[in-house]
C-alpha cells in the first residue's frame, strides 16, 4: 500500500470502532459543559469528537500519570516485602495536535536516555499516535515557531489531514501501516489531487498564525548571559506559584517521589508530577534553597527550557501549544517571556509612553489629551513633554513636580 | 478512568474542576477552561486538592470518649448520645445554654439544615459560622450602606475597570484567580491602587502604593473623601438621586483635619492625593478589600468607609464598577445566605419579624425562637444564665481559628458536651466527647456559592471513605432522633425547600444548575437568569446611605512592655487551619512551618538572624517561630500566620472585638519579639 491514502469522513467512526475494539482508544471528547479532554472512548457513538479544539490537559499523564504507584510495601515479622506494579497497555491515540505528539517523543528520549524508565516505557511501547494536522491554529499556538506543527513530516504513525468530506491520511511509522493494512477496505489511494489540496492546505495553515516567537534570538540571548537579573526579578513578581505551567506542558516531566503508609504495615512509592517553580522543589534537607527567590527558579525554568534544551536535544523542550499562554496568572508564559528576553532597549515611543503613564497618574493629564499628544507627536518629532507644554495641557513645573514625585528625582530643568 | 466536574473545596474564587476517577480513588484534578473563572488553571492548592481526600489520617468511623479516651463506636451509638445529650443540656438549662457552629466549607444545603435543626428542634438561635472571623463586617457595613452584604459584581468585570483600589487583600497570595483578573485589567491599561501595612506582591504592580500603619483604615479613607471633595470629583448626581445623608456626612468630614493622614496612619499627602484623583477621576472603578479591613475592632466602621468612598464618586451601581469583599472559603457566601447566623433565617430574612418567622413556621410546622442568639465569639464568652453548655460544631476548627486560645480552649474543655463532625480529628474534634466522620466535598452532591453570590454544584465523585457520611445525612439523621423526622432524599429536595422560603435563591434548582456555571443570585424564580451586579438603577435599600465615621485606634496597641504590632494571616500554600493541606505533600513542602516575619532592622535590633528562632509574646502567651526576615513588613511591626498548630498566632491574639459585628481584632495586638539562644 502506498504511503498517502484517502479515509471518507462517513467512515471514521467505523475505522474507530474497530480500533476501540482491540486496543485503548483515546481521542479529544468536548464534554457536556464544553470542556475537551483527552478520553478513553469505549463508545464511538456516545461521544462527540473535536479535533478542533487543543485539549486542556497535554497527553503526558497517560505515560507519566500525575500519581502512580511504582510498588507496594509490607513489613511483616521485622521484614519488608515489595511488589512491584508495572503498566501494561494497548492504546490508540486519534486526533492528537501535532504539538502534542511532538512532545511525546521528546518524552521519549528524556526517559530512556540515561536510566530507561520501565514505567514510561511499558505505558509507550504499546502505543500507536494519529495526530491531525491543525488547518486553524488557535489564539496562542505558536507550534509553527518552535518547529513541532502544524503539520509534521515524521514522528507520527499515522497523520490525518482534513479534506472536508474526506481525510488525508499519511503513513509514518509500522505501527501506523498495521493499522491501516488491518482495515484497508476503509482506505482508498490518494490521487495527485488529493496531494495538491492536502498541500495547499499545508501552506495555508503555516501562514495562518498569528503568534510569531523568535526561538533563537532568545536562546542566543540566554547561551551568552544577556538577560539583565531585573527581568527574573519582575516575572518574578508576576508568578504566582500555581505550578500550572509545568503540569500543563506536554513536555515538562519532573517528578517528586514519596513513600505514602497506608497502614502501620503497609505502604506505597508513588511519583507525582512536580514544578520547578515551586520553592520546595530546589529547597535542600537542610533548609537552604539555592534558588530562594522565585525569579531565580523562573530563570532556571526558562534556562532549562530553551538553552539547555537545545544543547543537549538541540532542540528547545517547548513545543508551543500554547497552554501555558493560556492559562498562566501573570503573563509569565513562554511567549511574553521569550519576548521580554527579546526585547529591544527602549525607544523614543516607549520613553513617551512611560512619561505620560507618569502624568495620567499625577492627573494631570487625561488619556484623551495622552492619545492625541502621542499621535500628534508622531507627527511633528517633538518630545511628549514639549508637545504638551506647546498645546498648553501641561506646564514644565507641573510635569517636573509630577516626575519627581514618581521617579523620587529632583526637579531639575530637563523634563520629557 | 472517569472524571467528575465539581466546584474547589478551598476558597471563594469558585473555580470548577474535575476529579479523575480510577478505581473509587481520585488520582488527580484537571481544570476546566471553559469556566469563565477558572480559565483552564488553578492555583497551586486547587492543583492539589484531591490529595487530602485519600489520606489515612480521614476519620472512618464515629469516635465517642470514653474514660478520657476515643474509642470506635457505631454510627447508632454516637448518634443516640449526641441528641441524648444535647436535649438533656436543653431541659436542665434551656434552649440558651446551647450553641452551634455551622461550616462555610460545608454546602448550601447542609447549612441550611443545620440552622433549621438548631431553629426547629433545639430551639435556640445560638448558630454562627466563620464568617464572623471574615466578613461579619461587611454582611452588617454593606448592608447599612446598600442593603445587600456581597460583593456588588461578579469577578470578571474586574478586567473592564479602569481604576482598581485594592486594600486589605493579598489577592495574589489569597484568591489567586480574582488577581488574575486585576492582571487582565492592568494589560489593558488600567491603573492599580494599593493600600496594605504589608508590602503585599501585588504592591510591586501598583501605579499608587501607599502603606498606612495598622488599623488606620478610617483615616486615610476619610482624608481621600476630603481631598475628592474639594477637588470637586465627587458625583453630585449620583449623590442626589442615589442616596442620602449626605449633608450631615459632609458637614462632618469637612471638620476632617487632613493632617491627621500624615500623624496618624502615616501617609504622605501627596500619594494619597495622587490616589484619590486616580479612583475619582475615572467612570468605571472597582475597590477590592478583605480581611485587612475586617478584622478590627473597627471593621464595620471601616467598610462603612469604603461603601461611603464609592457612593462619594458614584462608583457603584454600574458594570465594571463597585465594590467587592473578597469571601475567604468555598460556601461562607452560602453559609451566610443560608443563616447560619444568630439573627438571620436563610436570605437574611430577619428571625425577629413575626411575618418571617410565620412564613418558616408553616412550613417547617414548629414554633421558632424569636430572639437573636450567641455569636459564633460570644458562645465561647458566654456566662451566668446565658452560658454555653453544649455545642455541636460541624467542620469548624475554633481551637485554632478562634482569638486567644488559652481561653477559647479552656471555653472547649468546660462544656458538658461537644459533638463535631469533620474529616479529620482536628485540634476541636479532639476536645470532644463524640467525632462523627463527614465525609468530604469530592463524595457528596450540594451546592456552594461563590464570593460572586454563584451558585454552583458540588458533585460526588466516589461513595464516601470507610463509614463517614456526608453531612446532610448526618443531620437529618440527628434530627429524626431529636423528634423532627426529615427525610430529604437528595440535596436538591433540600433546595427545592430553600428555593421556596428564600426568595433570593428562589430560582436555584439543581436542573438550571446543570449547565451555564450556575446563577448569581438574587435569583427570585426559576425563569430569572441571576443578578452578575447589584443595585442596578436603585440600591438595594432603596437610598444609599452616607454615614460619617470617626477614627477609633485599635484596642491593643505597642508599648514599653509589648513594643511590636503584630498582624496575622495567611500563606499561599495553607489553607486557614491547614487540616486538610497540611496532609499535602506538595503543599506541606511548600509551606513547611510557621514563621514570623520581621524586618531587617528590627531583626538586628532583637539579635536575630534569619531562619533562627524567636518567641514571641503577647499579654495571652507566646510562642516559638523562625524568624524570615523582609522588608515587606515595616519596622515595628511582625506578622505571622495562623495556619501551624505547633505554633498557633492565635495564642497571642486577642478578644477585643467590633462592637457590632463581634469580629475579633485578628488584625492588631501588641507583642514582644526576644531571640531564642
Amino acid at each position: 500500500m502506498l504511503g498517502k491514502l484517502i479515509l471518507n469522513k462517513e467512515h471514521l467512526s467505523s475505522f474507530l470502532r474497530k480500533i476501540a475494539k482491540e486496543h485503548e482508544l483515546i481521542a479529544p471528547v468536548r464534554n457536556r459543559y464544553g470542556d475537551t479532554l483527552l478520553e478513553v472512548v469505549s463508545s464511538v457513538d456516545d461521544i462527540s469528537l473535536d479535533l478542533e479544539a487543543r485539549p486542556v490537559m497535554p497527553p503526558k499523564g497517560f505515560f507519566l500519570p500525575r500519581v502512580e504507584t511504582l510498588f507496594r510495601y509490607q513489613r511483616k515479622d521485622g521484614h519488608y516485602s515489595f511488589k512491584e506494579v508495572l503498566p501494561n497497555v494497548s492504546r490508540v491515540f486519534f486526533g492528537l495536535r501535532s504539538c502534542d505528539l511532538w512532545a511525546i517523543l521528546f518524552l521519549d528520549v528524556v526517559f530512556q536516555e540515561n536510566l530507561k524508565d520501565r514505567y514510561y516505557l511499558n505505558r509507550r511501547s504499546d502505543t500507536v499516535l494519529i495526530n491531525i494536522g491543525c488547518r486553524e491554529p488557535m489564539e496562542n499556538c505558536f507550534c509553527k515557531s518552535a518547529k513541532s506543527g502544524p503539520f509534521l513530516t515524521q514522528g507520527y504513525d499515522l497523520q490525518f489531514t482534513d479534506l472536508g468530506d474526506r481525510f488525508f491520511v499519511e503513513i509514518g511509522r509500522p505501527r501506523g501501516r498495521e493499522l491501516v493494512e488491518k482495515w484497508d477496505y476503509f482506505f482508498r489511494p490518494a490521487t495527485s489531487g488529493d496531494r495538491d489540496e492536502q498541500y495547499e492546505i499545508v501552506l495555508e495553515a503555516e501562514s495562518k498564525f498569528g503568534q510569531k516567537v523568535d526561538f533563537e534570538t532568545a536562546i542566543s540571548r540566554f547561551m551568552r548571559y544577556e538577560i539583565d537579573d531585573d527581568l527574573w526579578e519582575e516575572l518574578g513578581n508576576r508568578c504566582q506559584n500555581c505550578g500550572g505551567c509545568a503540569y500543563v506542558c506536554p513536555t515538562c516531566h519532573c517528578f517528586d517521589m514519596m513513600d505514602r503508609p497506608v497502614s502501620d504495615t503497609e505502604g506505597e512509592r508513588v511519583r507525582t508530577h512536580d514544578a520547578c517553580t515551586l520553592a520546595g522543589f530546589t529547597r535542600l534537607a537542610g533548609g537552604h534553597n539555592p534558588r530562594r527567590e522565585r525569579g531565580h527558579r523562573l530563570r532556571r525554568r526558562f534556562y532549562h527550557k530553551l538553552p539547555f534544551a537545545q544543547d543537549k536535544y538541540h532542540r528547545p523542550s517547548c513545543v508551543g501549544c500554547g497552554r501555558c499562554v493560556e492559562i498562566c496568572f501573570g503573563r509569565v508564559d513562554m511567549i511574553h517571556v521569550i519576548r521580554m528576553v527579546c526585547k529591544k532597549p527602549e525607544g523614543p515611543r516607549e520613553a513617551s509612553l512611560r512619561l505620560g503613564e507618569i502624568l495620567l497618574d499625577a492627573g494631570l493629564i487625561s488619556w484623551k489629551e495622552l492619545k492625541s499628544t502621542l499621535e500628534k507627536q508622531a507627527g511633528t518629532g517633538k518630545r511628549l513633554g514639549a508637545q504638551l507644554i506647546e498645546d498648553g495641557l501641561a506646564t514644565k513645573e507641573e510635569i517636573a513636580s509630577a516626575l519627581s514625585i514618581q521617579l523620587g528625582i529632583p526637579e531639575t530643568e530637563e523634563t520629557g | 478512568m472517569h472524571r467528575v466536574l465539581t466546584t474547589c473545596c478551598f476558597c471563594a474564587c469558585g473555580c470548577n474542576l474535575y476529579l479523575e476517577v480510577e478505581d473509587g480513588r481520585i488520582t488527580g484534578v484537571i481544570p476546566s477552561r471553559e469556566h469563565p473563572i477558572t480559565r483552564g488553571n488553578l492555583c497551586l492548592k486547587g492543583w492539589h486538592s484531591y490529595e487530602f481526600i485519600h489520606h489515612r489520617d480521614r476519620l472512618q468511623s464515629p469516635l465517642i470518649r470514653r474514660h478520657g479516651r476515643f474509642v470506635k463506636a457505631s454510627w447508632d451509638e454516637a448518634l443516640d448520645l449526641v441528641t441524648a445529650r444535647l436535649l438533656e443540656i436543653r431541659d436542665k438549662y434551656g434552649a440558651e445554654s446551647l450553641g452551634v457552629l455551622s461550616s462555610a466549607k460545608c454546602t448550601n444545603e447542609e447549612n441550611y439544615l443545620l440552622m433549621k435543626l438548631t431553629r426547629a428542634v433545639l430551639k435556640t438561635n445560638n448558630i454562627d459560622h466563620c464568617a464572623r472571623l471574615c466578613h461579619s463586617p461587611s454582611v452588617i457595613g454593606l448592608n447599612n450602606a446598600f442593603g445587600s452584604g456581597a460583593m456588588t459584581n461578579s469577578i470578571a468585570e474586574l478586567a473592564g475597570a479602569e481604576v482598581i483600589l485594592v486594600t486589605g487583600s493579598n489577592t495574589t497570595e489569597q484568591h489567586p484567580q480574582i488577581a488574575r483578573f486585576i492582571f487582565d485589567a492592568l494589560a489593558k491599561g488600567a491603573r492599580l491602587i494599593v493600600v496594605d501595612p504589608r508590602r503585599i506582591p501585588l504592591s510591586r504592580f501598583a501605579h499608587v502604593y501607599l502603606q498606612p500603619r495598622l488599623g488606620t483604615d478610617v483615616i486615610w479613607l476619610n482624608g481621600m473623601m476630603k481631598m475628592i471633595l474639594d477637588d470637586g470629583l465627587a458625583d453630585d448626581t449620583f449623590i442626589k438621586m442615589r442616596t442620602e445623608n449626605f449633608e450631615a456626612f459632609t458637614e462632618m468630614l469637612r471638620n476632617f483635619n487632613i493632617e491627621d493622614v500624615v500623624t496618624i496612619s502615616g501617609i504622605r499627602l501627596e500619594d494619597l492625593r495622587r490616589a484619590a484623583r486616580m479612583y475619582a477621576s475615572v467612570k468605571r472603578a472597582m475597590i477590592i478589600y478583605s480581611m485587612g479591613i475586617t478584622q478590627h475592632i473597627s471593621g464595620t466602621d471601616n467598610v462603612q468607609s469604603i461603601a461611603n468612598l464609592a457612593m462619594l464618586t458614584g462608583h457603584v451601581e454600574q458594570e465594571w464598577t463597585g465594590v467587592g469583599p473578597l469571601r475567604g472559603q468555598n460556601n461562607v457566601q452560602g453559609a451566610c445566605d443560608m443563616g447560619a447566623l444568630p439573627g438571620t433565617l436563610s436570605g437574611y430574612q430577619n428571625i425577629a419579624d413575626a411575618n418571617i418567622r410565620e412564613k418558616f413556621e408553616n412550613v417547617w410546622k414548629t414554633h421558632l425562637p424569636t430572639v437573636p442568639g450567641l455569636t459564633g465569639i460570644g458562645m465561647f464568652r458566654s456566662a451566668g444564665d446565658k452560658k454555653v453548655r453544649g455545642m455541636f460544631i460541624m467542620g469548624e476548627n475554633p481551637a485554632l481559628s478562634h482569638p486567644d486560645l488559652r481561653s477559647t480552649r479552656a471555653a472547649l474543655k468546660g462544656m458538658e458536651f461537644l459533638a463535631v463532625s469533620d474529616i479529620f480529628l482536628t485540634e476541636t474534634a479532639e476536645l470532644a466527647d463524640v467525632v462523627l466522620p463527614a465525609a468530604s466535598f469530592a463524595e457528596k452532591d450540594g451546592t456552594v456559592t461563590s464570593t460572586e453570590r454563584r451558585i454552583q454544584r458540588l458533585r460526588k465523585a466516589i461513595s464516601p471513605v470507610g463509614e463517614s457520611k456526608p453531612d446532610w445525612q448526618i443531620l437529618c439523621e440527628l434530627s429524626s432522633r431529636m423528634g423532627y423526622p426529615m427525610d430529604y432524599e437528595t440535596p436538591a429536595e433540600i433546595m427545592e425547600e430553600i428555593a421556596f422560603l428564600t426568595p433570593i435563591y428562589g430560582g436555584a434548582y439543581y436542573n438550571r444548575l446543570e449547565h451555564g456555571w450556575g446563577l448569581f443570585w438574587p435569583c427570585p424564580n426559576s425563569h430569572h437568569p441571576g443578578t452578575p451586579f447589584l443595585h442596578k438603577g436603585s440600591f438595594a435599600r432603596g437610598r444609599g446611605r452616607f454615614e460619617y465615621v470617626r477614627y477609633r485606634p485599635p484596642a491593643e496597641v505597642p508599648d514599653d512592655r509589648f513594643p511590636f504590632f503584630l498582624t496575622t494571616g495567611r500563606i499561599y500554600a495553607h489553607w486557614h487551619t491547614g487540616s486538610m493541606t497540611r496532609r499535602v505533600t506538595a503543599l506541606s513542602r511548600e509551606g513547611p512551618e510557621a514563621f514570623v516575619e520581621i524586618n531587617p532592622k528590627d531583626a538586628k535590633t532583637i539579635g536575630v538572624r534569619d531562619g533562627k528562632p524567636v518567641r514571641v509574646f503577647s499579654r495571652r502567651g507566646d510562642i516559638t517561630v523562625k524568624a524570615r526576615l523582609t522588608r515587606d513588613v515595616p519596622e515595628k511591626t511582625v506578622f505571622i500566620p495562623f495556619h501551624f498548630a505547633e505554633a498557633p498566632a492565635n495564642i497571642l491574639t486577642h478578644y477585643h472585638c467590633d462592637p457590632g459585628a463581634d469580629i475579633p481584632e485578628f488584625k492588631v495586638c501588641a507583642v514582644r519579639v526576644e531571640s531564642v539562644q
